[in-house]
């Protein structure tokens, strides 16, 4: 479940540095200021990405790798650039039986993308949930915040229509691109 | 401190207070298994194997974290400690994959060896296993973490030896894996390959690449790495007369279980298939194959006739800094003994002979002060024209241990940014060429502020007042007008250099390549003596480049020096060795290395004898050495490849690597080490020593040596700082110079500040504005230095497979700011001129270099950059200016 890090364009690097040192210029360089400057940072930037990483290391003087083992050791830090509209897919006990996980891959073949990763056009981001409280709708999906019922794998494409998001030519791209 | 009594499996052991239950019972012999523990390593008891239990409480403790305390009854093989130990390793086993059969770790694996000793045999659990991707795509480094059992050895190999900081675990849970930032491939993280983790490894899961499956080691010799001047230990691996691998010694002093990627990955050089397995004598402008006979006697008739026909100074002969100390010795007798001339010098002074000179003028003793020890305990450690890390990595992780664990302050004093800024607590970036006005600079600053060692300065020095005078225009000002250093930056780096209690300054060829380079190394004995730093503690770490430079001029392979350093220009030297030797040996100081080839091409010089090295590589224009050795009537190389020296040859003889060879090796620091034969000469190759003893005879004058031995005992009465170097104590690699400085009276190293001549001396030296800068028609300068894949003159490294495949060209590296405004990106194809040479390489952009300043790295056999440098010599030491020169660029690549 390794998320894959996705390259970020050249002029967004320079700008994610920019805001990184400001933020950073609150904060004494003391090893412990590190997950507080992570989760500001990440506030800031939506996501942590590696300009932003290797800028913190450089700050308080430790291996960016050292970083990176951080924020990859927390569930709340994300490495890659939230979507405009977010799916969490629960695979809470309900939902596993009622083949939350059936789901799961119908999300991620639709968007061709894993669990926590975003898509290239940064509409859509995926990730998983372990129970949301509405276990009677079982399988749930969050979609931007609110809770769908009975999402199977048709219901996927449903949600996606709805959102004008045309997976069929989608994929068409894609195919077309490689 | 407080002695602890515990009971140990029913014996009482007493053990200082701190020490860990593990630690107490390999002293008293006890053996407690292990996985994640090493002894170079912080503990951190992850693996749970070496559980013993407290038989008064019950309590299973890791012994490899638990300290001793009084009282303690400890048992380490108890039921259920067995038990237990079992039952850790069987889950460690049920994620592992069954490949033992195939894996190449073999009997070397800690897992399989634990397994056997407890009867793990069937896994009765279910098997998990962690599948994972093999990551081969380098060629040094193969990773299959689905054999990893995170132990986590690699991580911090890499962060506490290497401190590199390459890679770490990451995510969490039954997801926690060893990974690099972002979880990219090692060849695009900051890996630099040292191989550290392939070696510590218990598993297969990192391996060498580009070997697995081939077979394992049947035998392991430990020798000496033949590449940098470090002297790191090693050991060699063979199978069936071949080397198959190379990994660090744990216990050496020098390399503590880390290597570097030349190291680790640079040894097949000697199965090159470029070899050159037998004499070659040239007839009619091509080489024959000849045997030994012939091409030895050959030789002594070609050197013979020039002696009969000019004079033995028409002769000279070039030793090896990469040669042994027999061989060199041996060598210069011959030169002095045989032939009859003092035109003998070695390689050493294409970039270290500013540091003799310049060291031996000020301190009395042509080398570093201390040990690597020494260097790690310091407080400050000043670097100043030197980059450890690609030059001399063992220097380098010593230097970040220091930082990172010991907290010691590091400056840094280099224009380029390298890997050690970012370890700094002060990076200052002097002008090219600056560094006496820097260096006379921080002096006056600590005069000044009276922050100097009264004491030291008064009972070990003199000639304080004298030097005191000259350092008056060098204020801060002035030296901020000449470097381009701030005055704050000045100051503050001589009161951090001043207030330490232990200061350390290391130099490289940034200081001695330069022709002010003697000049700038007494100005680092200065500021070292000022400080109180030369040797008593802290001290001064001249780098070598080569494995034996220091050896080499130790053992007289110098024009103007017999063995230690013994001037030939005074009679009594002479005479010590004319009576050890027989016959009388030439007087005058005979031709440095530039002067010998200058000497060929005028035709002074009519016969060379070159034993290991490649002028026409690593000399400043090749293209007059060439010329220059082409003109000789007789020139001889002994070489194990067919260098573009060899190619010049009337005869050449095959020498054998350093694998196929006894010997001795001297590194930086002076200390002595010796080398063990792993595998037989290749093809009919000999080692060196035995070339010259055989032709010794030949030429009628018969050595009476007849091993590396008998050289040695002659060497250890001859040379005084030899002399308590007995040949089997240099086995021992704990000898340190420190155990036996007390018992010799000719203490060789400077430990408790004692001056070999009693008093060390301060020299007043003057800044010169450069010469060898960005000057009208050329606005660029051009810095040459070594890579971290490749070395020298590239005749062994461009002949390892894998070093070549990672890093097959050199780019010339150039800054942002003039990439911009030249319209060069990377890749460019481009032409350097300079008023010397031009040469057609491509670009690579680089943010590590100021405006104004390109780097080129040597060591590539397709891109000879010294065809830019002019021959300037150091008027004092007489070595080239092979660090920087004035050049030009132009796109060629048609669309610029």
């Amino acid at each position: 479940m390794t998320a894959k890090k996705q390259d970020t364009p050249s002029g967004e690097q320079e700008q994610h540095k920019q805001e990184t040192k400001r933020i950073l210029n609150g904060f004494s360089r003391k090893r412990l200021s590190l997950i507080p400057i992570l989760q500001k940072v990440q506030g800031k930037l939506g996501y942590l990405p590696r300009e932003a990483m290797t800028e913190i290391a450089e700050y308080l003087d430790i291996p960016a790798i050292d970083v990176y083992g951080v924020v990859t050791f927390y569930n709340q830090f994300r490495l890659n650039p939230p979507g405009k509209h977010s799916i969490r897919v629960c695979l809470g006990t309900a939902c596993h039986m009622k083949g939350g996980y059936i789901t799961l891959d119908a999300w991620k073949r639709r968007l061709g993308i894993n669990p926590r990763e975003t898509t290239e056009d940064r509409e859509f981001d995926l990730d998983t949930v372990a129970c949301v409280g509405c276990c009677t709708m079982a399988p749930v999906t969050v979609v931007d915040d609110k809770p769908e019922g009975g999402v199977e794998p048709t219901r996927v494409d449903g949600i996606l229509l709805a959102f004008g998001y045309d997976t069929v030519t989608k994929d068409k791209d894609k195919s077309e691109n490689k | 401190m407080e002695a602890v009594t515990i009971t140990l499996n029913g014996v009482e052991v007493s053990g200082y207070a701190g020490t860990t239950i593990l630690d107490l019972a390999r002293e008293s012999g006890v053996y407690i298994p292990t996985l994640c523990h090493d002894p170079n390593l912080a503990s951190t008891g992850a693996c749970r194997l070496c559980l013993v239990e407290d038989e008064r409480n019950g309590a299973l403790l890791a012994s490899c974290v638990a300290a001793i305390s009084p009282g303690m009854t400890i048992n380490t093989n108890s039921p259920r400690v067995v038990e237990h130990r079992k039952r850790i390793l069987e889950l460690i086993l049920a994620s592992h994959p069954d490949s033992c059969l195939v894996c190449d770790k073999g009997n070397r694996c800690q897992l399989r060896k634990l397994a056997a000793e407890m009867g793990v045999g069937l896994i009765q659990l279910q098997k998990i296993p962690q599948n994972d991707v093999i990551e081969e795509v380098n060629p040094f480094i193969e990773r299959d973490l689905s054999k990893c059992v995170m132990c986590g050895k690699c991580i911090r190999v890499d962060q506490e030896l290497v401190v590199e900081g390459a890679i770490d675990y990451i995510h969490r849970g039954t997801m926690v894996r060893a990974a690099t930032l972002n979880d990219m491939p090692l060849e695009k993280s900051e890996c630099t390959f040292c191989g550290a983790c392939v070696a510590i490894c218990p598993t297969g899961a990192i391996m060498e690449k580009e070997r697995v499956y081939t077979g394992t080691a049947t035998n392991t010799v430990t020798t000496i790495c033949p590449y940098c001047g470090c002297g790191c230990t090693i050991c060699l691996g063979t199978k069936d007369n071949q080397i198959v691998e190379a990994r660090p010694a744990v216990d050496s002093p020098v390399s503590r279980g880390a290597l570097c990627v030349r190291g680790s990955y640079g040894y097949d050089f000697i199965h090159s298939p470029e070899r050159l397995t037998q004499p070659l004598i040239k007839v009619d402008g091509e080489f024959q194959e000849a045997t030994w006979e012939e091409a030895l006697s050959r030789v002594a008739e070609g050197l013979g006739q020039i002696k009969k026909d000019h004079g033995a100074d028409a002769l000279a002969v070039f030793g090896s800094s990469k040669c042994t100390n027999e061989e060199n010795y041996v060598l210069q007798r011959f030169a002095r003994g045989v032939l009859g001339t003092n035109n003998i010098d070695n390689g050493s002074r294409l970039y270290s002979a500013a540091s003799r000179t310049g060291l031996g003028a000020s301190i009395g003793y042509a080398g570093t002060t201390g040990s690597l020890d020494a260097l790690e305990r310091s407080r400050v450690i000043m670097v100043i024209g030197a980059n450890p890390e690609i030059s001399a990595p063992a220097v380098a992780y010593a230097i970040k241990r220091a930082v990172r664990f010991k907290e010691a302050k590091l400056i840094v004093i280099d224009p380029r940014n390298t890997p050690l800024t970012q370890f700094a607590s002060l990076w200052l970036r002097p002008g090219i060429g600056t560094d006496v006005a820097l260096l006379n600079g921080l002096a006056r600053v600590i005069i000044d502020e009276k922050r100097l060692d009264v004491e030291f300065v008064t009972r070990m020095t003199d000639n304080f007042t004298g030097w005191t005078k000259s350092l008056q225009n060098y204020t801060a000002g002035y030296v901020e007008d000449v470097t381009g250093i701030a005055k704050k930056d000045v100051q503050a780096a001589a009161r951090l250099l001043a207030g330490a209690e232990e200061a350390s300054i290391v130099y490289g060829n940034g200081i001695t390549q330069h022709t002010s380079g003697t000049d700038a190394v007494v100005a680092i004995a200065n500021l070292a003596m000022l400080t109180g730093n030369a040797g008593r503690r802290g001290g001064i770490f001249a780098l070598q480049r080569e494995n034996n430079a220091h050896g080499a001029c130790d053992m007289g392979a110098l024009p103007g020096f017999l063995p230690g350093y013994q001037s030939v220009d005074e009679a009594e030297n002479r005479q010590r060795f004319e009576e050890h030797w027989g016959g009388s040996l030439p007087t005058a100081a005979g031709l440095s290395a530039l002067e010998m080839m200058k000497a060929a091409g005028l035709g002074k010089v009519k016969g060379m004898l070159i034993m290991g090295e490649n002028p026409v590589a690593s000399f400043p224009q090749p293209a007059l050495i060439r010329k220059a050795l082409s003109s000789l009537d007789f020139l001889v190389v002994t070489d194990m490849f067919p260098t573009e020296t060899v190619k010049l040859a009337s005869v050449v003889l095959s020498a054998a690597s350093f694998a196929e060879k006894e010997g001795t090796f001297t590194n930086f620091e002076g200390r002595v080490q010796r080398l063990h034969q792993a595998i037989e000469p290749v093809g009919e190759s000999l080692p060196d020593l035995e070339i010259l003893l055989r032709l010794a005879e030949v030429t009628g004058s018969k050595m009476p040596y007849d091993s590396h031995q008998d050289v040695m005992e002659e060497i250890e009465d001859m040379v005084p700082f030899y002399r308590h170097v007995a040949y089997a104590d240099t086995d021992s690699m704990g000898l340190d110079w420190g155990d036996v400085e007390g018992s010799s009276p000719g203490t060789r190293r400077l430990h408790k500040g004692l001056f070999p001549s009693g008093f060390g001396r301060f020299s007043p030296v003057e800044y010169t504005s450069p010469q060898d800068v960005a000057t009208d028609g050329y606005p660029l300068t051009l810095m040459a230095g070594s890579g971290r894949y490749h070395f020298g003159a590239g005749s062994r490294s461009s002949r390892s497979a894998r070093l070549s495949k990672f890093s097959p060209a050199a780019l010339l590296e150039i800054s942002g700011a003039d990439a911009a405004e030249l319209g060069i990106g990377d890749g460019d194809a481009i032409k350097i001129t300079s008023a010397q040479g031009e040469l057609s390489t491509t670009t690579k952009v680089s943010n590590s270099l100021p405006r104004g300043l390109l780097f080129m790295p040597i060591s590539y056999p397709d891109s000879p950059v010294y065809e830019l440098f002019g021959t300037v010599l150091d008027p004092q030491a007489k070595g080239p200016a092979l660090k920087t020169c004035a050049v030009r660029l132009e796109r060629t690549d048609g669309n610029g």
